[in-house]
């Protein structure tokens, strides 16, 4: 089972609190219990004594021992030394109280109960006020005694029962405060957290160096992880600034090999093509036949067309028309070299800057290329146009198609360098790559790149 | 009256072969030659040669710079590109810009006369290397609609469909099907061939080309 931070920090606050709450109370229903049999044997004790000297006293006078005017001292007297939270009284047969110590209005309602003789019983005043009170006859007197112990006095307000349902919902609540101010400081916190980590783009992203309403545990954190961030982007800068440093300087050399090869044996070798020529025709006005020359001219034809490809396949001298006139002339040649119907549209005239130019013609010979080799398409077309402050490149086949992967850099690793390369290309111009493709439906290569975007 | 001629290139080797192959002919005469743009100008200004050789890539001006030079100043001299540059839509860059030949210098001395000689008569040359439709062969097309003469036109002189569209004030669906339908009737490939074609059935004229 997964253990997840809230349900155990629940569990962490609610079990000890409700525990202890339970304890807690458990003790206080024995402690109550205990009480209760103390109050009890307490009042019968009372009464039983009360009831014993008022029974001594009758036997001695035959009359009721309490004058008027001595009342107060004898009850004194006969409650000597019981200091107790409650009171005794002195009833006859009928309820009339003849004496009493305190509060005892309560006597009347339960006189008509019919109490028990001499064992103690619990019972509550009208105002809800609990006693344990025990009622003793006095011998021969017809009199009875009655001695009360008030609960309230006896254990205080503060732990009688009845407000436990209260203590529990204010400990539940206090609980779930907590709950809440973990879930605030440190569950949410740690989970937005544990999101972003888990779908940080390592290299492009920085996180958020802050939380103010995280623990301070999580924003350092933070403060750690956005540092971390903070250095993979410096280096992937570092690297794309390198990868196109090297692409950049490859690009330049081909096309300078290619000007080269132009400009310098092509001419040599053509130069040389017309003078083969004109030794060839001088020998036949000699009227020997130019076997040898005709081997030579066919060698330097040869050489002329391996040079020109070289030329093309380096850096085509015809990038330098636009990329609409160039994409006419890829096309024309792949189609013609790949054996594939490859159609052009393109709607731009605004003028690139060659580095886009050059970057959009590499992607569509590549995309080509892969739809035939990779696709074995039979038809391309190729769309260009602006649209809005972007230009949009859409290479479409009709090929096989292929499930594309996440990352281009996967099929990189599995030694197809292709996808990647185009995606490269448009990312160090500042534009984008991606390829929409399943199997069986055909491929769509498409590359956006802003005008603005043209600082990179 | 001997054709005259002049010759661009940058470079002297060639230039040599070439001033050769020329000298060969009987009804050719050289009348002057320039190692760059800028005194190619200056001489054909001077000399106002028939035909006028020009290399694509020159130091100064390039070759159809210079074609397109000739053709505002109202010359009487014609213009064919010279070149090792075998991409056709070079050849189209250099008749939009008023050459009436393209040729490689691979070229043969048989071949480069014919094509002087055609050029000088008012005609179209284009080497058969690069422009492989127009090499002789099976010339049955079947006729363009007005309208699609009017879309081939216009994409002939380099305006892409959606431009082509806002022109004829059609949608840029309609275009496509033009240039397919046009494709079809020439026995064309692409666009590039089909302008080729169209010039050379004399569907489209050289001088409706011109920018």
């Amino acid at each position: 089972m997964r253990r997840h931070l809230l349900i155990l920090l629940t569990v962490a606050i609610m079990i000890p609190s409700f525990s202890a709450l339970l304890l807690g109370g458990a003790g206080l229903i024995q402690h109550e219990r205990a009480m209760e049999r103390v109050a009890r044997s307490y009042v019968v004790d009372i009464a039983e004594s009360f009831a014993s000297r008022l029974d001594l006293s009758w036997s001695r006078t035959r009359s009721f021992p309490f004058g008027d005017r001595e009342r107060f001292m004898r009850l004194r007297q006969l409650t000597w030394g019981l200091s107790m939270p409650g009171w005794v009284a002195v009833v006859d047969r009928q309820g009339n109280i003849l004496l009493s110590t305190g509060d005892s209005n309560v006597l009347p309602l339960l006189w008509e109960r019919g109490i028990p003789i001499g064992s103690a019983l619990e019972v509550e005043s009208r105002e809800g006020e609990k006693f344990t009170l025990a009622v003793y006859p006095a011998g021969e007197t017809g009199w009875y005694v009655v001695a009360a112990v008030s609960w309230d006095k006896l254990l205080g307000p503060m732990l009688r029962f009845n407000r436990w349902p209260l203590l529990v919902g204010l400990v539940g609540l206090l609980g779930l405060l907590s709950v809440l101010a973990l879930w605030k400081w440190l569950v949410a916190p740690l989970r937005a957290l544990g999101t972003e980590v888990s779908t940080l783009h390592l290299g492009r992203d920085i996180p958020k160096g802050d939380d103010p309403g995280a623990v301070h545990e999580i924003r350092r954190l933070r403060v750690v992880l956005q540092q971390l961030a903070r250095g993979a982007v410096e280096r992937a800068e570092l690297m794309k600034r390198y990868v196109g440093d090297i692409v950049r300087v490859q690009e330049e050399e081909r096309s300078r090999i290619a000007r080269e090869l132009h400009d310098g044996p092509l001419q040599d070798v053509t130069a040389l093509i017309h003078q083969i020529r004109l030794a060839k025709m001088e020998e036949r006005e000699l009227g020997e036949a130019p076997q040898r020359l005709e081997n030579a001219e066919e060698g330097a034809r040869h050489a002329v067309n391996d040079m020109r490809a070289l030329c093309d396949e380096l850096s085509p001298p015809w990038l330098d028309l636009g990329l609409s006139q160039a994409l006419d002339e890829l096309a024309e040649r792949l189609s013609r070299q790949l054996g594939v119907k490859i159609t052009v549209e393109a709607g731009i005239e605004e003028e690139l800057p060659p580095e886009v130019t050059l970057a959009f013609f590499r992607v569509v010979q590549e995309s080509v290329h892969n739809s035939v080799r990779h696709g074995g398409a039979t038809a391309v077309n190729v769309r260009f146009q602006r649209v809005g402050e972007e230009v949009l490149l859409e290479v479409t086949d009709d090929g096989a198609g292929f499930d594309p992967p996440e990352d281009f850099e996967e099929l990189r690793v599995r030694g197809h360098r292709g996808l990647a390369n185009m995606s490269e290309r448009m990312s160090l111009i500042g534009g984008r790559l991606e390829v929409t493709s399943l199997p069986g439906a055909g491929t769509l290569v498409r590359c956006a790149w802003r005008f603005t975007s043209s600082s990179a | 009256m001997k054709i005259r001629v002049f010759l661009a290139d940058d470079h002297p080797l060639t230039r040599a072969g070439l001033r050769d192959y020329i000298a060969k002919e009987k009804d050719l005469e050289l009348v002057g030659e320039a190692g760059d743009g800028l005194e190619a100008w200056r001489v054909i200004e001077k000399e106002r040669p028939d035909v006028a050789l020009l290399d694509i890539r020159m130091p100064g001006e390039n070759g159809v710079a210079l074609a397109r030079r000739i053709k505002e100043s109202s010359l009487p001299v014609r213009a064919v590109m010279l070149t090792s540059f075998d991409a056709q839509q070079y050849v189209m860059a250099s008749l939009r810009a008023g050459a009436r030949g393209y040729v490689l210098k691979t070229v043969t001395p048989e071949e480069l006369a014919r094509a002087i000689r055609v050029v000088a008569r008012g005609g179209l040359y284009l080497d058969g290397e690069v422009a492989r439709s127009m090499e002789d062969g099976e010339s049955a097309y079947e006729a363009l609609s007005a309208r699609e003469r009017e879309v081939l036109l216009h994409a002939a002189r380099g305006l892409s469909s959606k431009e082509i569209a806002g022109v004829l004030i059609i949608s840029e669906r309609t275009v496509q099907t033009h240039l397919a339908s046009i494709y079809d009737k020439l026995g064309a490939r692409n666009k590039t061939e089909a302008m080729l074609l169209a010039l050379k059935y004399g569907i489209v004229a050289l001088e409706e080309l011109i920018e």
